[in-house]
């Protein structure tokens, strides 16, 4: 282990969940884990790995044998911290207050699956499909989405391909605003406009319909989970370029490791689950 | 089975927001773009009631969407009947364990996938899409939903194409 990072681990019985507590940079996290106590397998990723529930942040040396059984996420509640040192947790303090304390997270968190290693090693994946099957989570998914734009005057969502279309859209039709799908190149039939964006390695390129949107109008942005936020600040320079207020980014899940809020800048970006 | 032709004053409604979009994605073919749907709330939510009206009330579990532009019509349409929404998806989209059945397009082949365990034996299911062409992605998301024990009660496009033969005759439901 790295000096500054300790960790410790118990199990209260044999029937309930690991829970993993461990210090980093001197803030208090905590992690569960569903898997199987008889089979016990702790993914312990490289130490830029971003996702750290359920799953812990640690030396890349250290690894033990993966549970590939299914792992939800688990909603936590807020910590105290008993270890010296900041106190302060950026990732819930970067949460909305209401929703921190809405009822209906809990159920939404613990419907999104991890997927350790996909798309490549290393990386632990967020996996919404899992929520979409939970039809109560999903709707109140929408529902949260919805009380906070409905009177807003928001008369624009527009979604990014491809999984900000399953949430796009009954935003929009809530709220009664136009949908605008974001979409890979060529996919868009008509005249478009193009915005180029970095990737981890290389560009990638969004596009929107010319005309779909007027100047003046306000939009919202949406999209299942901002990382590095790259994406969005194409979809943000896109709308703007046509002169387009965007009032905010909307995401169900935020890595907020990837520090997408802060390459966002000054527009908004609200969040479900961090 | 085209239901609500002539009967329904919201079709010519919708009809009339669809965009024909001339040589796309190659020269000779006439694109129904869906996209100007959307930027009409009226008329995009029209389409929405007309499906749920028609499919609330027949125990459907599932809807399953095709990828992409099944994705804009599904999740409304699951929401409102309270499905669940299931993406069936192109190749290594999908992060879990999947099973893939493969079809045939005009030159080659493609492929549709779906998760292990989003659906189960005997739900009753509703496959949506934007468009029937073909109907080659259809009947391959029927397989697939059929494989693992599901009764796929009908499929719901926006638009179908009618000078495309359809080859292979299941239970269609047709706006148009």
């Amino acid at each position: 282990m790295q000096p500054g990072f300790s960790i410790l681990c118990f199990q209260a019985s044999a029937d309930l969940p690991f829970l993993v507590f461990y210090q980093r940079k001197g803030v208090m996290h905590a992690a569960a884990s569903l898997l199987n106590s008889s089979n016990l397998s702790l993914r312990f990723a490289s130490q830029t790995q971003t996702r750290l529930s359920p799953w812990i942040a640690a030396p890349s040396s250290v690894r033990l044998p993966l549970n590939r059984s299914q792992n939800y996420r688990i909603a936590l509640p807020p910590l105290h911290s008993t270890v010296s040192g900041d106190s302060t947790q950026p990732q819930q303090m970067a949460s909305a207050d209401v929703k921190a304390q809405d009822p209906r997270i809990a159920g939404i968190s613990s419907a999104i699956r991890v997927i350790p290693d996909f798309p490549k090693p290393g990386i632990m994946f967020q996996d919404i499909t899992t929520l979409l099957l939970d039809t109560k989570a999903f709707r109140d998914t929408i529902d949260l989405f919805v009380e906070r734009y409905k009177d807003k005057n928001i008369s624009v969502v527009a979604g990014i391909e491809a999984r900000g279309f399953i949430f796009g859209p009954p935003i929009a039709l809530a709220i009664g605003a136009k949908f605008v799908p974001m979409r890979k190149p060529k996919k868009l039939p008509g005249e478009v406009i193009s915005e180029e964006y970095s990737l981890e390695y290389g560009k990638d390129v969004m596009e929107m319909h010319v005309g779909a949107v007027q100047a003046g109008e306000r939009a919202l942005i949406v999209d299942d989970l901002v990382a590095t936020g790259g994406t969005l600040s194409a979809a943000i320079r896109l709308l703007e370029r046509v002169g387009v207020h965007v009032v905010e980014c909307a995401c169900v899940i935020e890595l907020p490791e990837l520090k997408g809020r802060e390459r966002l800048g000054e527009k908004p970006l609200f969040v479900l689950v961090s | 089975m085209s239901a609500y032709k002539d009967k329904d004053a919201r079709i010519n409604g919708i009809k009339d927001q669809i965009r024909v979009v001339p040589n796309f994605p190659k020269p000779g073919i006439m694109f129904q773009d869906i996209t100007t749907l959307l930027l009409k709330p009226k008329e995009f939510k029209d389409t929405i009631d007309m499906f749920v009206e028609r499919y609330k009330g027949k125990n459907i579990s599932v809807v399953a969407g095709i990828e992409a532009r099944g994705f804009i019509f599904g999740p409304p349409i699951a929401l409102a009947i309270g499905a669940k929404f299931v993406p069936l998806r192109k190749p290594k989209k999908l992060p879990g364990k999947v099973i893939s059945e493969e079809y045939i397009l005009e030159y080659g082949r493609d492929c549709l996938e779906m998760h292990v365990g989003a659906v189960e034996s005997a739900e009753r299911a509703l496959v949506v899409d934007d468009l029937i062409a073909t109907g080659g992605t259809l009947c391959a998301a029927i397989n697939l939903l059929e494989r693992v024990g599901a009764e796929v009660v009908e499929c719901a496009c926006v638009i179908e194409l009618p000078d495309l033969k359809v080859c292979y005759v299941a239970k269609f439901s047709r706006q148009f």
